[in-house]
Formats: structure tokens, C-alpha cells, sequence
């Protein structure tokens, strides 16, 4: 927006013209706003040549934008969690993301795209860290609940809600890839979404604990994620 | 424009005008915003205050601002990644305007109705009487539905805002984002600086002891629980 910018008036649109891809060299400052304000140039971006570097770059924010919201997720127990949920949840979503991709990548040759595992892996980047972004967003109301109960449950509710929500609009930009790169079926992605999304809760579990404190920094019994909540609600009551 | 011009534009709600000024970030918008709300809202805080007593018209007159502050601050991050993701156009910086335009609107109202709830406390059981729980549940009451009404208007003003600058379907997700993000951390916030009348039966306090034991929701949820098992 600029100084000499009018409303459009009402239920009309600004029109943008259409906009190149970035240019290999952009800042991260100005990837993160494309991100958030143009989504369909950074997908562009990401399918280019040189996209490479702004793919490691979304993924450098993801991680740390992540990280960010871990240590919030820390505040709740306070001690040694701040670190330890810090570690946890980036490297939860980044684990996540990694074990997604080769079903990411083939689900959407199934559907009849023409994609490269760079290109995916790219456009994977993207969604996590818009989720993650929206996270920090999140951060402050967070802090505030993690401040002011002592109910686990709680507190595990409020960031798996926040999660959905991140993680929702993230994979509307995989869903603008798809979009742009003209794939009508879209089956096999929600199958995917919907194994990401199992994926990233068993995680939680998986890493445990993310939010209470516990001697082991990481649990040595396996379990469900599904189990482990459900026990939770019952020790909770 | 001159800043009781501007004042003028919120209050008669001239959505086009009003979308001009988020637009052009024109200079001190914010900064008038800030004032008006602070004096609005002090004003109709302390008003509601003094039932109990001036000291708690002192605390609810700084406590009311200072809410609306701090939720347009914490969610001032989030509310503008939401405008941005949504597709709106609008920055961080025109984001935390719209929104502070909108509060400015409702403590225009609220001042506004400060003489109807001077004359409310005027006719209410005081502290001293015998149904100084009657009085406390009127002011309650009363103070509830102003700052409702102000609250609903301050808010069809800012979706009206947000239609002129961007397309109908993206100006409703965008304004129900910053309306459920508004309310969830307003409502735990409101619970944080309690009390804003004062219970007949409890002392004056700026906050309670220990604010920040328990959240709203959870009263929610427990007053519920033991509405039904009752």
C-alpha cells in the first residue's frame, strides 16, 4: 500500500498487477512479507531455477519461528522446559515435515502434477513457516493462558487449536501450489493433509513431554497419541 | 485533516472516509485514536467505578483503558499476519489503526452514555443499603449492555471499513479473525484485571490477589459444571 491509495470502494477489489517472481537474492524480510501478502509469487519464486535459496530461507524462519513458540510453550512449566520445548517443537515440526515429504511428493504426482522434489520440498517450507509465523502471532495470547492456569489440559488445547489454525492456513498455499500447477483432483492431497496432520500430534506425543515437566527429557515408553491424551483428561479429573 | 475532523468522521461513521484514513496512515491517527480512546474509556470506567467508591472509580477509569490497550497489542502481530494471509492488502501498521478506529468509536459511545449511567448509579441501592446487591447487579447489568451495544456498533463500523478497502468475502474472514482473536484474549484479560465494580462484600483492590490464578474459561466451564450437577 502506498501513500496515494484509495479505497476501492465497497465489496470491490484492488487490482494487483501481476507481480514476477522474486528474485533470487531477495532478503528475508522481504520472502517473509511475499509470504504473508502474496503467496502465488512466492510459489512462483520456489518453482524457479535459483528458487533453492528461498526455500532454504523459508525454511530457516520456519525453524526459528517455531523455536520462538516452543519457548512460549516452555513458559507453562518454566525451569529447564523453556529450552527443552524450544528444541522440541522445532525440531517436532521439522521431523514432521521431513517424514511428509516423500508421500507429499508422490501424492501429488499422483494427481497428476508434474513436480520436482525441490519444488515440493520448497513449497512444503512455505506452509510451515506461514504456520509457524501465524504461531508467533499466537505467541502472546498464549503466554498470557500459560501464565494464568494450571490445567494442562487447557494449555494443551489452546496451542493444539492455535496449531490447527497455522497449519490451516499454511496448507492453503500448498493447496495455491497445487492451484497453479493446474491439478483438479485433489484426493490424494487431502489423504496427505490428513497424514500430516496425524503426523505432527503423534509428535507431540512422541516427544513428550512438550508442555508438563518430566526427569526424562524424552519418554521411554511408546505410545499413541490418542492414549496419551486420553490419559491426561482422566488424571486431570 | 485536522484531529477534531477526524473525530468527526468516526462519529458519523463515514465508512469511506474513515477507510481514507486507514489507507493513508495519515499522521497522528494513532496517537488521536490512543487519546480518545483513554479519555472515553476512563471517563465510562470511572463511571461505573464510583458505585463502589471513588478509589475503585480511579482503578476501573485506568484499568478500562488500559484493557483495550493491552488486547490491541498482543493481538496487533497475529491480527496483521491475518490481514496479510487473508488477502486484504492492509500492513501491521493499518491493521492496528482499523482496529483502534473501531475502539474509537465505542468509547466515543461509551462517553456518550456516561451522563445515562451517572444517572443508572444515581437511582440504584447504594453500598450502604440493605439491597446493595440489587444495586451492584444493576450497574453490572447496565455497564454489561452499554459496552455491548458501543462494542457491536464499534465493530459493524469496522467491517463496513474493511468492505470498502477489500472484496466482501475477504473483508468478513478478515474482520471475524480479528473479532474472535479480539474477544478470546479481551474476555481473559477482563478477567485478569478484575474487578472493574467491585463485589458489595470485597475490598477495593486494583487487582485481586493473585490475578493471574485461574482463567476465564475455566470459570466458565466450572460455573457450568456446577450448574448442571446442581
Amino acid at each position: 500500500m502506498n501513500e496515494t491509495e484509495t479505497p476501492a470502494g465497497p465489496g470491490k477489489a484492488n487490482p494487483l498487477p501481476p507481480l514476477p517472481p522474486l528474485e533470487a537474492t531477495a532478503s528475508p524480510a522481504l520472502i517473509i512479507e511475499t509470504l504473508l501478502k502474496r503467496p502465488a509469487q512466492l510459489v512462483l519464486s520456489i518453482q524457479e531455477k535459483d528458487g533453492l535459496r528461498i526455500s532454504a530461507i523459508l525454511a530457516i524462519v520456519a525453524f526459528l519461528a517455531l523455536a520462538v513458540y516452543g519457548f512460549v510453550i516452555g513458559t507453562f512449566s518454566g525451569g529447564d522446559q523453556l529450552l527443552t520445548a524450544t528444541w522440541k517443537v522445532s525440531l517436532g515440526g521439522f521431523a514432521s515435515a521431513i517424514i511428509c515429504l516423500p508421500s507429499l511428493f508422490i501424492f501429488a504426482s499422483l494427481s497428476g502434477a508434474t513436480v520436482t522434489l525441490r519444488g515440493i520440498a520448497g513449497a512444503l517450507a512455505a506452509t510451515l513457516a506461514l504456520a509457524a509465523l501465524l504461531l508467533i502471532g499466537f505467541a502472546p495470547v498464549a503466554w498470557i493462558f500459560s501464565q494464568s492456569t494450571e490445567s494442562i489440559v487447557f494449555i494443551a488445547i489452546l496451542h493444539l487449536s492455535f496449531w490447527f489454525i497455522g497449519l490451516g492456513v499454511g496448507l492453503r498455499l500448498l493447496g495455491l501450489k497445487l492451484k497453479l500447477l493446474g491439478i483438479a483432483n485433489r484426493f490424494h492431497m487431502k489423504v496427505w493433509t490428513g497424514i500430516f496432520v496425524l503426523v505432527s500430534l503423534q509428535m507431540t506425543t512422541a516427544l513428550r513431554p512438550v508442555i508438563g515437566k518430566s526427569q526424562d527429557i524424552l519418554p521411554k515408553e511408546k505410545k499413541f497419541f490418542l492414549i496419551h491424551w486420553k490419559e491426561n483428561l482422566t488424571s486431570q479429573h | 485533516m485536522s484531529a477534531p475532523q477526524k473525530l468527526i468522521v468516526l462519529c458519523r461513521g463515514n465508512t469511506r472516509s474513515m477507510a481514507e484514513l486507514v489507507l493513508k496512515r495519515e499522521p497522528g491517527l494513532v496517537i488521536l485514536c490512543a487519546a480518545t480512546i483513554a479519555i472515553g474509556c476512563a471517563i465510562y470506567g470511572g463511571a461505573i467505578g464510583i458505585w463502589r467508591g471513588p478509589q475503585q472509580a480511579l482503578y476501573t477509569a485506568i484499568k478500562f483503558p488500559l484493557l483495550i490497550f493491552l488486547t490491541c497489542g498482543a493481538n496487533a502481530l497475529l491480527n496483521g499476519m491475518l490481514a496479510q494471509v487473508f488477502g486484504s492488502g492492509l500492513g501491521f501498521r493499518q491493521t492496528s489503526t482499523a482496529i483502534l478506529m473501531s475502539f474509537t468509536v465505542m468509547a466515543i459511545i461509551l462517553a456518550g452514555l456516561t451522563p445515562v449511567s451517572a444517572f443508572i448509579l444515581a437511582n440504584s441501592p447504594p453500598l450502604e443499603s440493605e439491597q446493595n446487591k440489587t444495586g451492584h447487579a444493576i450497574t453490572l447489568l447496565g455497564g454489561v449492555a452499554f459496552i455491548a451495544y458501543a462494542g457491536v456498533v464499534g465493530n459493524v463500523r469496522l467491517l463496513a471499513v474493511l468492505r470498502q478497502i477489500c472484496p466482501t468475502a475477504v473483508a468478513r474472514r478478515v474482520f471475524w479473525g480479528w473479532l474472535a482473536g479480539n474477544l478470546f484474549l479481551g474476555a481473559q484479560l477482563s478477567w485478569i484485571f478484575r474487578p472493574f465494580i467491585g463485589s458489595p462484600g470485597l475490598e477495593i483492590q486494583f487487582l485481586r490477589d493473585d490475578p493471574l490464578r485461574g482463567n476465564f474459561y475455566e470459570a466458565v466451564f466450572h460455573t457450568l459444571k456446577h450448574f448442571i450437577n446442581s
